[in-house]
């Protein structure tokens, strides 16, 4: 079966939570995987990402997109060890010069050093599949410009996400027409491929450019930027209860911010590794965030209930 | 109220004015119609109408429209929102949203009405165009048809007095048109709305309007109720290439005759009503035996040679336990001229692109001249098969007109490229664009050259997917009289068609398909006459004719001509 990459409203917890609380809490894991740098903090958070991904339902869309980014760690370990050689422990030393490469040695450290990236790649991928899967692009858009981002580049955004079907579709059909003229994509030198994807891609452009003036012109009609100001028909409420999942949802960025201050969280992959044990008050901090991380979950479960009261 | 005086209009940096000295008033209420050839300037004159010419498209203009008391060259179209509401051809491209009522409530939310009145105007559009019942459901599950209405929604939420629709059904199948059609009728009628239609098949909508406005090379060449127009400016209007409907097409002909006729009739039910008196009282005689169009066909059937293409118990699905083919068989042999008609998702589409492998059989064999398609690829098969899309546009991206026909040239890996171009530029007409941009092309000419570089191999089968959609007369009868050509060749066509009358046209053999399965495979004769929803309008008003002698399968105005002259 073919898995759509696009949001459905599956109705559970998560999807019912406000879009406000799942901005934060993907902005927290984001943020924090970007300031981490120790393996175990960084899979921490992947590892947090897993259950909320299960509560909405989507592992199946997370495996599809999962897997492709898996594919790109491989190649970021790649070629992480072929141009880093800063670490001791030397795994593989070429014999023979590789152009601009010149002699490369594999490390134990570049590969571990590519490894956690991945793994920081991994953690950030994931968690903004919930917010992809789990909030519907409009009130992704509202809650934008509730954040005071600017109305029209955020339209221009929701509306290229609206378009991509459309231009699915379009390419789908032009794909078939090509090949019923005879075109085969994948034959011949890189010049013929070259053109074979010309051939596709360029009524493709053609008709975009004119999807492109027809939808200027129907929203000029329909009293497109009449008036400095606009209202909203729908509006992402902020009750108490909701701004206290958003404080939870934000806790664990502070509270790591806290334990970058104090020390924790780094860490040194060349020359040689760093010992990967972060120590008692190290693990102690450790079951600390990821029970800050997981605070949105009993949350969620409860909204769901404080509704059906 | 709309008054357009000394209207006079040039594109950008074009020489000839795309409209030409336009004087037109429409009263409050008014249901109008207006028709034409393609590049007639129909869209150009709708899009005046709420200042989309000439703010949005720039260009010169020269004298006055004023639409409910403001000057259009004042004032733009988000000015003009509140007053005229714009429906446009493509539904798929003036949806911005991603559901139902978001996409109502987006004009509204544009004139920063308050929320207690945006909600209640979205309940309001809903209800006026009938489409509660998608509220909720996402914009890109929806029909054509129901995209269509949400559009027309969306646009009457914000309250216009005159509502300008620019061909909003060519993209429509019939059903989808007809339910879109009837809502303006309600609208018009119940609302007092000012309908502005622009459409160039006039069969369908003549019926429905107080006044058809005919535009050909940017000007008004008539005005007036329909019935009055067709009767006296008949010549005219066929001369312009405006598609009459076939039934005026008879009746005038009659006229020409001298039988005595005093009214147009506009519906199937008044034709029967005129022709009824015209046998009645022996005015003229059917004479069955003077059809000479009988004995070819008999003749035609009798040569059934070896089928060409072969398809033995044909199954298809793209998601499991959802099969969109079902068990389809079917013989074609060479020189056969075959339409595929059926309702919309009846597997039309999925079918005929089985015949040059763009899909492989799940269940059951396709055989192409001996050949199975599960064991080639499309670009083999695409020397057999030729098959043209709907839109030129996906035809179409190379540099020049004869670097596109010479491309599938190159691919087909056919000899003699230049001389063979240089004949199917002037097969096509279209020697002296040789060396044009694609994209430059007029409408009608980007569907020959996507037509001439998919013929210029030769196929023995031509396949064509809705290649009339949108078309006008002139066009249509153009390119049918060169399929007819080029079936006497002894090839193949096959046609995937909604329009009936097309089909009637040029066809011989008809196969109907519905949910995956055919249903009548046979002559034109037996499948499209005393059909219920697939009858050509001919054949709909000569039914219960039968007792003056007059046979039941006439499906076109020149046979039923035949039946009462004697060819």
């Amino acid at each position: 079966m073919q898995i759509s990459l696009r949001y459905k409203d599956k109705g559970t917890v998560i999807h019912r939570l406000n879009p406000f609380a799942k901005l934060a809490w993907v902005g927290s894991v984001t943020l924090l995987a970007v300031i981490f740098e120790h393996p175990l903090f960084l899979l921490l958070l992947f590892l947090a990402t897993l259950p909320v991904v299960i509560l909405a339902r989507a592992w199946r869309e997370w495996v599809s997109l999962i897997r492709f980014v898996i594919y790109m760690s491989l190649v970021i370990v790649i070629i992480n060890s072929l141009v880093m050689y800063h670490g001791t422990h030397v795994l593989l030393e070429f014999t023979f010069e590789i152009p601009t490469l010149g002699n490369p040695k594999i490390t134990l450290e570049a590969i571990c050093f590519g490894l956690g990236m991945s793994l920081r790649l991994l953690a950030i991928v994931s968690a903004f599949t919930v917010l992809n899967f789990t909030v519907h692009p409009d009130d992704l858009m509202l809650a934008m410009i509730k954040l005071k981002l600017p109305y029209k580049s955020v339209l221009a955004m929701s509306m290229s996400t609206r378009f991509i079907p459309t231009l699915a579709g379009d390419l789908e059909r032009i794909t078939d027409v090509q090949r019923a003229r005879g075109l085969e994509m994948d034959k011949g030198r890189l010049r013929q491929k070259l053109k074979s994807r010309g051939a596709v891609l360029i009524p493709l452009l053609a008709n975009s450019l004119d999807r492109t003036v027809q939808v200027a012109e129907a929203m000029e009609s329909r009293a497109f930027g009449a008036l400095k100001k606009r209202t909203y028909h729908r509006e992402i409420r902020l009750g108490t209860y909701d701004l206290v999942t958003v404080c939870a949802a934000i806790s664990p960025f502070f509270f790591g911010l806290y334990l970058r201050y104090l020390g924790y969280g780094g860490y040194r992959y060349y020359p040689s590794l760093q010992k990967i044990d972060p120590g008692q008050t190290g693990w102690l901090f450790l079951a600390a965030l990821a029970v800050l991380l997981l605070l949105i979950l009993p949350l969620a479960w409860r909204r769901r209930r404080y509704i059906l009261d | 109220m709309i008054k357009i005086k000394g209207l006079t209009f040039f594109y950008g940096d074009a020489r000839e004015p795309a409209l030409k000295n336009i004087n037109l008033t429409v009263g409050d209420g008014e249901f109008i119609l207006i028709a034409g050839p393609s590049g007639g300037g129909k869209s150009s004159l709708a899009r005046c109408l709420n200042g989309l010419v000439p703010h949005f498209y720039g260009g010169r203009l020269k004298g006055r429209i004023e639409v409910e008391g403001l000057e259009t060259i004042r004032h733009a179209p988000k000015e003009l929102a509140t007053r005229v509401g714009m429906v446009f051809q493509d539904p798929e491209n003036q949806l911005v949203t991603t559901d139902v009522e978001r996409e109502i409530a987006f004009g509204l939310e544009n004139l920063a009405l308050p929320r207690p009145e945006i909600a209640k105007r979205i309940e309001e559009a809903l209800d006026t165009v009938g489409v509660a019942g998608l509220r909720c459901r996402s914009l890109h599950e929806l029909s054509g048809g129901e995209k269509q209405k949400v559009a027309i929604a969306s646009v009457l939420a914000l309250k216009p007095r005159v509502l300008v629709l620019d061909e909003p059904t060519s993209e429509l199948d019939p059903q989808g048109a007809e339910e879109v059609l009837s809502i303006l009728q309600r609208l018009n009628d119940e609302l007092g709305l000012t309908v502005i239609l622009v459409e160039h098949r006039l069969e369908r909508v003549i019926h429905l309007v107080d006044r058809l406005v005919v535009l050909s090379a940017g000007e008004i060449i008539a005005d007036g109720r329909p019935q009055e127009v067709l009767e006296a400016r008949y010549e005219e209007l066929v001369r312009a290439g405006v598609g009459v409907p076939p039934l005026i097409v008879l009746i005038q002909k009659l006229k020409e005759r001298g039988v005595p006729i005093e009214r147009i009739p506009l519906t199937v039910k008044e034709g029967r009503a005129v022709l009824e008196s015209v046998f009645r009282e022996g005015i003229v005689h059917p004479h069955p035996d003077s059809l000479p169009s009988r004995e070819r066909e008999e003749k035609h059937t009798e040569e059934q040679a070896e089928p060409a293409i072969e398809i033995e118990n044909l199954w298809h699905a793209y998601q499991q336990d959802q099969p969109v083919l079902k068990g389809i068989s079917l013989r074609i042999s060479r020189g056969e001229f075959i339409a595929v008609m059926g309702r919309n998702a009846a597997g039309k589409s999925t079918l005929i692109k089985h015949f040059n492998g763009l899909l492989k059989p799940l269940q059951g064999r396709v055989r192409v001249f001996g050949r199975d398609t599960r064991g080639a690829t499309v670009a083999e098969m695409a020397r057999h098969v030729g098959y043209v899309f709907q839109n030129p546009n996906d035809h179409l991206f190379a540099d020049t007109v004869a670097e596109e026909i010479a491309f599938t040239l190159k691919l087909t890996g056919c000899g003699d490229i230049p001389r063979r171009v240089e004949e199917t530029l002037a097969r096509f007409n279209l020697a002296r664009y040789k060396d044009q941009y694609p994209h430059f092309l007029s409408g009608g000419e980007k569907q020959r050259l996507a037509l001439a570089s998919v013929l210029v191999a030769q196929p023995p089968v031509l396949v064509l997917d809705e290649p009339t959609r949108g078309m006008d007369h002139r066009l249509k009868n153009e390119l049918m009289q060169f399929l007819d050509d080029y079936r006497k060749g002894g090839n193949i066509v096959i046609l995937v068609t909604h329009d009936v009358e097309t089909a009637v046209a040029c066809a011989e053999r008809v196969i109907l398909l519905s949910e995956g399965k055919v249903v009548v495979d046979g002559n034109k004769k037996e499948v499209l006459s005393r059909a219920l929803l697939f009858s050509p309008q001919i054949n709909r008003v000569l039914q219960g004719f039968a007792g003056y002698g007059v046979p039941q399968d006439i499906l076109t105005a020149e046979e039923a001509l035949e039946l009462v002259w004697g060819g």
